[in-house]
């Protein structure tokens, strides 16, 4: 047991958990076995579990929004919950379904549902861990809601400041027009938002820099500040990028388990009206 | 007022107490108690009795039931009654008679209702059915010269005679908070009408040094109650016998570093380099020199740092209660050798420290040590120098050095529920803020948004501090410790919205903001008809049934109300 105390905290909980989950559906599977062997309606059994871990899962969603009684356990507790019952339930899924491709239309529309919650959910544990920390080494920390305000503050000042240097010289202001005031001032195309990328910004910067022997002494000081300004420019679109995708993906996340809760209780009920169940 | 020409001016009179305080009120000092008795030859000339009476004090005129100073406050200045009487409390009174707040947690029904009942309009106040002084309570708010007073309508009621001590002219109180930077231990109320000269604390120690009888008096007082008391909550004397204690508190030597108002300068001083900036601050022990006792931090903070190259690296930060120079002492005894301070010492802003010489801890205390008690002996000065360090370094050895900077150059370790966040684990979802938001009646009272050091943010979240200055000055008591919990909170209804609170914060962590009705409407004074302001702040959820629900709404384990001030605390955390 001496690994156990060298492993950290959160170590500690993973095993713990995974633990939990793999204990929880073999257990599962040995009643399912059973069940099987002794001609009985396993498929109740597991629909059951499953529609009652999806409820479960949903629960997430309220527990969230009740942050005042806390004591229903903290949203650490319930994210736990919610991961480890999210992977325990593709198991139960599995059983549920008698590990073949459904053929009824109904059937295979649920699968099909349930089959994106899931990855998407898989998806969202990937993202929730790696794009906290790509977003913590671009460096400056902005909130989502005021990027627009800084962008809008960005674009102001860039256009001042080479307003004001194109009395000495037009080959910043030209350069403005034809290159940057897009930059600073649209929105990133639909690629970017997919996969954002530093190209744009080194091309801008190398442009820039390019610049320099065309400018007075007094203009290159204007352009080492439009330099400045157009990485922090892209690291606002990379903000907006990245916080936006996680905004989007609980979005999608959660709209589609609500139409897969809607779907199971359908499913359930024909079941029950069909196969006997409640009789 | 001759000397006055000739003084070089202190930095700190840049800023006197009282800017009406005129030669005249000076002089009429200078003819009563006890400042007939001192010799203002006595005093420097930079310093002169007519500087500091000039400078570092001021008068207050008081009627009878004005609250002077409240139990639980924090404040730089001494009081000493030039007329009137006051009367001492000696029991605690109950909150709302002191102008704090009565928060009472929440239960289920109450912390559900919250859902419906948060108002849609922003910092939206129902003063209707709030009490306010002058019901109830049995106090009031009037305003004099000196600023507003809370009063007592009917002082025997609040403060019977039998539960009272009565302080007559010439007779000084406050000064061992001022002194210790700790919280007035009463309540003190004008008993008639009164002058009272409020002395601040750089003053009131200069008189003390100047006047010895003055001196020894206040010396005394504070040897007989609070150091004893001290001395027997430190590790190392804990099962020292009550007479060695005793002769331990005679012979202890009080010492301060540092700036007492460190909070208005540090956000300037963050500016300079960080190495210029060690040096600059205050040693109470250097590395290297020849150790003559050992050091106990009474309050404020202090850096210990090692000679790294040409500068200077942190390795740990001490507060009240932490000690100095234990092994030292004790190897050198035990050993016959005389080996320096292996690290220095430096004050952080303002540090209040003990000194216990070595020959008195070697008559006193060592003999009486079990050996199973002593620090590990000091490492072999020859040997690979990697290693050494490693053994010298006190305590949170492991804490990565430039987090350790970091917390304590932004003084964060004056936080003992600071907001820190990982920001490699957040996901910028801001469950915390809406969390915050709906325990708050919609009104977020942090901001997600602070310094950061490699993944690690401190929010702007009040962090309760160990020393909290926005506690000092704050005229209605509204702004204090929860009894139960420690944590500072302010109290709507006696905040009068003059913003010494939000201006003391070096941290910027207190708002002031215009409330408003359940309509929207600013709500307004009655006869001055200007918007009602008042300050806001985090109160660690202090009427929430389940503690702060930031920290509880953080899926990810991102965010955490940490003691910084403990360094334990946070290495358990960051290496979690
Ligand atoms: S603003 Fe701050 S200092 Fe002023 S009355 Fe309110 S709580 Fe006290
Ligand atoms: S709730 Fe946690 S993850 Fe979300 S913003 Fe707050 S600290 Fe970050």
């Amino acid at each position: 047991m001496k690994f156990l105390s060298q492993m950290n905290r959160l170590s500690r909980r993973r095993l713990r958990n995974v633990t939990l989950t793999v204990a929880s559906i073999a257990m599962l599977a040995a009643i399912v076995m059973w069940m099987d062997r002794s001609l009985l309606h396993s498929s109740f059994l597991t629909g059951y579990v499953l529609i009652g871990s999806l409820f479960l899962l949903a629960a997430f969603g309220m527990r969230k929004r009740l942050p005042m009684i806390a004591g229903i356990g903290s949203a650490s507790f319930w994210m736990q919950m919610h991961i480890y019952v999210g992977l325990g339930s593709f198991a139960v899924f599995a059983m549920h379904i008698a590990f073949r491709v459904p053929d009824g239309m109904l059937e295979s529309i649920l699968a099909l549902l349930y089959l994106v919650v899931f990855f998407s959910g898989i998806y969202g544990i990937w993202a929730t861990r790696s794009i906290p920390r790509k977003l913590t080494s671009v460096g400056e920390e902005v909130i989502f809601e005021r990027i627009p305000a800084f962008k809008r503050h960005l674009a102001r000042r860039a256009q001042t400041i080479v307003m004001e240097s194109c009395e000495s010289t037009p080959v910043l202001a030209n350069f403005y027009v034809n290159r940057l005031s897009k930059f600073f001032e649209c929105r990133r195309g639909l690629g970017y938002m997919l996969i954002p990328t530093g190209r744009k910004r080194r091309h801008l910067i190398a442009e820039i820099e390019e610049l320099d022997r065309f400018l007075a002494q007094e203009d290159r000081r204007v352009s080492r500040e439009l330099a400045i300004m157009v990485r922090k420019k892209d690291d606002l679109d990379y903000h907006t990028a990245m916080q936006g995708r996680l905004k989007l993906w609980l979005f999608v996340h959660i709209a589609i388990t609500w139409s897969l809760l809607i779907f199971s209780v359908v499913h359930g009920l024909l079941a029950h009206a069909y196969g006997g169940g409640l009789a | 007022m001759e000397n006055s020409t000739r003084i070089k001016f202190p930095a700190r009179w840049s800023e006197p107490l009282d800017p009406d305080m005129d030669a005249r009120a000076v002089d009429g000092l200078l003819k009563v108690a006890p400042f007939t008795a001192m010799n203002p030859e006595s005093f420097s000339e930079s310093m002169p009795l007519s500087g500091i009476l000039k400078n570092d004090s001021r008068l207050q005129q008081l009627e009878k039931g004005d609250i002077i100073v409240r139990e639980g406050d924090y404040g730089g200045s001494a009081f000493l009654i030039v007329s009137g009487e006051a009367l001492v409390s000696t029991r605690s009174l109950p909150p709302e008679v002191l102008g704090r707040g009565n928060k009472e947690r929440k239960g289920w029904g109450r912390a559900i209702a919250q859902l419906w009942r948060n108002s849609n309009q922003t910092e939206a106040r129902d003063y209707s059915k709030t009490k306010t002084p002058n019901q109830d309570t049995g106090t009031g708010l009037r305003d004099h010269s000196s600023g507003t007073h809370v009063f007592l309508h009917d002082i025997p009621r609040v403060i019977p005679p039998e539960h009272s001590i009565t302080l007559g002219e010439g007779e000084i109180f406050g000064e061992i908070s001022a002194l210790t930077r700790s919280a007035r231990s009463a309540t003190v109320v004008a008993n008639s009408k009164m002058v009272v000269l409020e002395i601040r604390w750089q003053g009131f120690r200069e008189l003390m040094l100047r006047n010895e009888a003055m001196g020894q008096h206040i010396e005394k007082r504070y040897r007989e109650n609070s150091l004893q008391a001290h001395l027997r909550e430190t590790e190392i004397f804990r099962d020292l016998p009550d007479d060695v204690i005793r002769k331990l508190a005679d012979r202890t030597i009080f010492q301060t570093f540092g700036n007492y108002q460190w909070s208005h300068k540090f956000k300037s001083t963050l500016k300079k380099d960080i190495s210029q900036r060690i040096l600059n601050e205050p040693l109470i022990a250097e590395q290297g020199d020849y150790v003559d006792g050992l050091v106990l931090i009474r309050n404020g903070f202090a850096r210990l740092s090692r000679k790294h190259g040409e500068g200077h690296q942190t390795i740990a930060y001490l507060g009240k209660g932490d000690t100095f120079g234990f092994r030292e002492v004790v190897h050198n005894w035990a050993t016959g050798q005389q080996r320096p301070w292996m690290l220095s010492l430096r004050s952080l802003g303002f540090v209040d420290v003990l000194k216990i010489p070595v020959t008195v801890l070697e008559e006193l205390v060592l003999p009486q040590l079990r050996e199973s008690s002593f620090p590990a002996p000091l490492p072999d000065l020859a040997g690979d120098g990697k290693a050494r360090n490693r053994r010298l370094t006190p305590r949170a050895k492991s804490m990565e050095p430039g987090l350790m900077e970091f917390l304590v150059e932004n003084r964060f370790i004056n936080g003992t529920q600071a907001m820190m966040i990982d920001l490699d684990r957040c996901t910028r979802c801001d469950d915390c803020v809406r969390a915050c938001a709906s325990t708050h009646d919609n009104n977020p009272r942090f901001v997600r948004h602070g310094p950061v050091h490699d993944h690690w943010m401190i929010a702007n979240a009040c962090m309760h501090c160990l020393d909290p200055v926005c506690m000092i000055g704050c005229p209605t008591g509204a702004i204090g410790r929860d009894r139960e919990t420690g944590n500072v909170a302010i109290n709507d209804t006696t905040c009068i919205g003059c913003s010494t609170c939000a201006n003391n914060c070096p941290y910027h962590n207190i708002q002031m903001v215009q409330v408003n009705d359940n309509r929207g409407n600013p709500i307004r004074d009655s006869e001055t008809s200007l918007p009602v302001i008042k300050a806001t702040k985090c109160d660690l959820c202090l009427e929430q049934p389940f503690g702060p629900a930031c920290q509880r709404a953080c899926p990810h384990d991102a965010l955490v109300r940490i003691d910084i001030s403990s360094p334990d605390d946070v290495m358990e955390w960051t290496e979690k």
